[in-house]
């Protein structure tokens, strides 16, 4: 019986008529009519000012839009049947799209990027988020030009960035991460990142791949680190969304933290190995913090951690160690003013979550879901931490946190490996 | 065989370029000459084109290869006399091949003798007939055509004082249609070649006859004016007898050209030949379609003329800077190619001697709309020399078999007008005539196949054009009609085996025939058509409702 592809027929004949291409650019989408007009706009200024010789595609996955996203992705191909556009393109550029199978999320689209980038034979695709308002035809550039030029095979972004935001990834997902496989990406969950046909043909050829889960953009990256190929990181500028939806941290946690834990699964043989940590290079200017003010709720995540600690009791008693649940204890049990989520207890907690994740203790959604809790009280910590902080001040506590992360790796090993 | 009277000939022609000079000596003094030319004239039809365009045979100093007339009504005793002229002429017409011949109407040499009175003195007789001026700063709006040899278009008669006009080189003033008696002598010199039989004229640079201030000095009313009045006494006094425009001008501008049908019957469509090079290299239709897009229609009797190379560089000027430096990059690497705005190479070299792609190239030449020119030595697949200067580079000897002087010339090797093409891959021992003679599937036999099939249908010199633009890029494919007769011409421009699904829903019911192999495709039905092809395969199928 024939393998059933993610790629539908009338995909595939769109395949066909786009042939082999240089540059693939992917675009995930639901229903982001709002703004995935002026996002392929961008792409496309991109591609003709930085690459108007190369073959190139716009590709948009799409999870089922009911609005018009999928026809303003159209929209932006320049033909011969474009009458009166003045568009100074040398070539064709097909913008085509596609309705993956399966329900809309990350996993899926991603997967069917990659896999037109392989069957077009791209040699370098890029993915760039639909939301991405404040993307310029210059991302296009930094992203592509590393892989095209310096052989390069994966560009993950740098952003210039409120210290606020992106809590989860400084205080998890990125110390987590850099202990682990020993490289310093700032963003292992990018929304915008590049990298090669080479890259792609072998992370689609592994013997388990793990196509439709979310995280794949965190997947490459692993394949990358694991196979030794070559990864740089590219400023690109501000990050920001238009009208960004209250957050859901499970979800959130979801689509990565438990990627994170799931790749260890994985790849236990290359992280468990004591590598050295390895710089990556960054092209383009060092981004400084955004630090202008912000309000967050600090009163409200207080209580939902210490609520947490609470009522998840028989949960933590089977995920985490006796001591480590004692020392969340007795924090939760401090004042809000005198309360603080050290760095060390804050990665002995993340660790074992971790180490028990891997032991499948209990169902692992379930371990995913009674992290985010605790998390709240660190971020908490962290918001109070750097209230008045400095740009500089906050990376370097980012970077001290990031050391604990490396220095208690052999606590993670310990746990891993303990009956 | 004898020419037959049809008004509209030119457009079922296929014409071949030539240079006297480069095709044949026939008295071993090493450059070509007209009795050489009638020699070869069995070749020529043999290969089956039916028109021949000649450069200029005129006395001239030779600067500009010919273009640099220093008398009008004579030939350059390099190449023979008129007698010489009128046997080839006969011969011509008596093998039904109509003879074109150049009419530089723009300048002459600054050797001929009009030139060389009107210098003499500011009140010679013939003064009038150039342009002349104190001050070099008039007509400040005009480009320099030759911007790598010359920095103005005045230049300084240190005889007669005054700077002379030239849109050139600086040894080619131009010629004032102003005055009325430049405009009747010029008529009679035309006169004189067309009551000796010649069939057609090829006008050089036309744009430029007339100068007014404030404007660009380019397609001028006046201009149009002068031409007028010479269609008309051509179409008074020598009927079917065809003239054919060389303007170097995006399509809208050439257009008028063409008038009300009452003006040039041909002009060359300069800006599709880049852009057929460049789709090829792009591997994707887009340069083609968009400039036939844009190209306008003309009056039933007139007609676009076609070409893939010609005696001149690869002109680069009707395309954009960003096309330009493409076309540079990719098919001029090395600065010696380049020429001007322009690409100086032969078919072959710039298509890497590579085979499917020349024929490609020639299956569009003559499928596209208008009629096609040969230039010599392309239906072989002749080499060029960049390290010639100038030009001259594709204007090598023909190339007629393996021995002494690749059967050009029984002259020393030293004393021809130019050396012979040497090297393993282009040179006369590697390609030739004689030796493609001897083999069905050379280039030359395939070209002989090519314009025979495309001569036994006159819809590809007259029917109408409808692109399909399949979903394909790579895939360039249109309609030609004329009446009943429908032809479906399919180009692959891509390197790679293509798939193609053509909307051919209106031809439901018509069967497709090849036209080279003769073989029966499916019936067209409701569904897209689909096609497979070969790396810059084409077909050229013929629907037909059986």
């Amino acid at each position: 019986m024939a393998e059933e592809s993610i790629l539908t027929d009338d995909f595939l004949r769109e395949l066909m008529n786009v042939g082999e291409v240089d540059i693939l650019v992917g675009v995930p989408t639901f229903n982001d009519a709002r703004t995935v007009g002026q996002v392929v706009q961008a792409i496309r200024a991109g591609l003709l000012k930085y690459f108007p010789r190369q073959r190139a595609v716009i590709i948009n996955a799409d999870g089922g839009s009911k609005d018009e996203t999928q026809e303003l992705v159209r929209a932006a191909s320049i033909s011969d049947l474009q009458h009166g556009s003045n568009l100074p393109a040398l070539r064709t550029l097909h913008c085509i799209s596609t309705r993956y199978s399966g329900p809309p999320q990350g996993g899926n689209a991603l997967h069917t990027i990659f896999a037109a980038g392989d069957l077009l034979r791209a040699s370098a695709c890029a993915v760039v988020a639909a939301d991405s308002t404040s993307i310029e035809p210059e991302w296009l550039d930094r992203l592509l030009r590393p892989v095209t030029r310096d052989n390069f095979d994966l560009i993950t972004p740098l952003y210039r960035r409120h210290k606020f935001d992106g809590l989860l990834v400084r205080n998890l997902v990125y110390p987590m991460s850099r202990a682990i496989y020993a490289r310093q990406i700032r963003e292992p969950y990018a929304s915008e990142f590049a990298f090669s046909g080479r890259l792609n043909t072998h992370f689609l050829s592994a013997e388990s791949p793990q196509y439709g889960e979310s995280g794949n953009e965190f997947n490459l990256l692993v394949a990358a680190i694991s196979g030794g190929f070559r990864i740089a990181q590219a400023f690109l500028g501000d990050k920001t969304r238009l009208d960004q939806p209250p957050s859901d941290l499970v979800q959130a946690m979801r689509q990565t933290v438990a990627p994170l834990f799931g790749s260890l699964e994985r790849n236990f043989p290359y992280w468990s190995n004591d590598g050295q940590p390895q710089p990556i290079p960054a092209i383009g200017p060092v981004p400084e913090l955004n630090l202008e003010p912000l309000r967050i709720n600090r009163k409200r995540l207080f209580q939902m951690f210490t609520h947490g600690v609470s009522e998840l009791r028989p949960v933590f008693e089977v995920i985490l160690s006796p001591t480590t649940y004692a020392e969340l204890q007795r924090a939760a049990a401090k004042s809000e003013d005198q309360f603080s989520f050290k760095d060390e207890l804050w990665v002995r907690t993340v660790y074992e979550f971790a180490a028990s994740h891997h032991k499948e203790v209990i169902n692992r959604d379930h371990i995913i879901q009674a992290l985010a809790p605790l998390y709240r009280g660190r971020a908490y910590t962290f918001l109070v931490e750097n209230r008045d902080a400095s740009s500089e001040q906050v990376e370097e506590n980012v970077e001290g946190l990031c050391r604990t992360f490396e220095r208690l790796k052999p606590y993670l090993l310990d746990m891993w490996e303990r009956k | 065989m004898t020419i037959l009277q049809d008004a509209l000939w030119y457009k079922d022609a296929v014409i071949y370029q030539v240079h006297v000079r480069t095709f044949y000596d026939s008295n071993g003094d090493g450059i070509g000459d007209f009795r050489g030319l009638a020699q070869k004239l069995d070749y020529l039809q043999d290969l089956g084109i039916n028109a021949i365009w000649l450069m200029p045979f005129f006395p001239s100093p030779l600067r500009d290869d010919g273009y640099d007339i220093a008398d009008y009504r004579s030939v350059h005793p390099s190449y023979g006399d008129l007698e010489d002229f009128k046997v080839f002429l006969d011969a011509a017409h008596q093998r039904g091949i109509r003879v074109i011949i150049e009419m530089v109407l723009n300048h002459t040499s600054d050797q001929h003798p009009w030139f060389q009175q009107s210098r003499s003195t500011r009140d010679n007789p013939k003064r009038d007939w150039y342009v002349w001026s104190d001050s070099d700063t008039r007509y400040r709006g005009t480009r320099i055509i030759f911007v790598d040899t010359e920095l103005s278009n005045w230049a300084w008669d240190p005889v007669s004082k005054q700077y002379y006009w030239h849109r050139f080189f600086s040894h080619q003033p131009d010629l004032n249609y102003d005055n009325p008696a430049v405009r009747a002598e010029m008529w009679d010199i035309m006169k004189f070649w067309l009551e000796m039989g010649v069939d057609a004229f090829r006008l050089d640079a036309v744009p430029y006859l007339v100068e007014r201030e404030g404007t660009n000095c380019e397609n001028l009313p006046e201009t149009h004016e002068v031409i007028r009045e010479l269609r008309a006494k051509v179409d008074q006094q020598f009927p079917g007898r065809m003239l054919l425009a060389e303007a170097n001008q995006w399509p809208a501008d050439l257009r008028p050209y063409f008038g009300n049908g009452d003006e040039f019957h041909m002009a060359f469509h300069f800006p599709l030949m880049p852009r057929m090079f460049m789709g090829l290299k792009l591997e994707d239709r887009k340069p083609i379609t968009e400039i036939l897009q844009q190209t306008p229609s003309i009056p039933d009797n007139c007609q676009w003329c076609l070409f893939l190379r010609n005696h001149d560089e690869l002109t680069l000027e009707m395309v954009t800077d960003m096309e330009r430096d493409y076309m540079y990059d990719e098919y001029a690497r090395e600065k010696t190619m380049r020429l001007n705005l322009g690409i100086r190479r032969r078919l072959a070299p710039l298509l890497d001697n590579d085979r499917r792609r020349i024929e490609l190239m020639n299956g569009m030449l003559m499928s596209l709309p208008g009629t096609p020119i040969i230039y010599y030595g392309d239906e072989i697949g002749m080499g060029d020399n960049v390290n010639l200067g100038d030009r001259n580079g594709v204007r090598t000897p023909m190339q007629w078999d393996g021995g002494w002087n690749g059967g050009f010339s029984l002259a020393d090797p030293e004393a021809l007008y130019s050396p012979l093409m040497l090297n393993p891959v282009y040179g006369f021992q590697a390609v030739n005539v004689q030796s493609q003679k001897r083999f069905d599937h050379s280039l030359l036999s395939w070209m002989k196949r090519l314009i025979k099939t495309r001569k036994s249908m006159p819809v590809f010199g007259r029917g109408s054009i409808e692109f399909l633009y399949p979903a394909n890029h790579r895939v360039l494919a249109y309609v030609r009609q004329l009446g009943r007769d429908i032809i479906l011409v399919v180009n692959n421009l891509s390197s790679s085996a293509q798939a193609v699904e053509l909307d051919l829903k209106r031809y439901k019911g018509n069967i497709l025939i090849e036209m080279f192999g003769r073989n029966i495709f499916p019936r067209i039905g409701d569904l897209p058509y689909l096609l497979t092809m070969g790396p810059y395969q084409f077909y050229w199928f013929r629907l037909r409702r059986i």
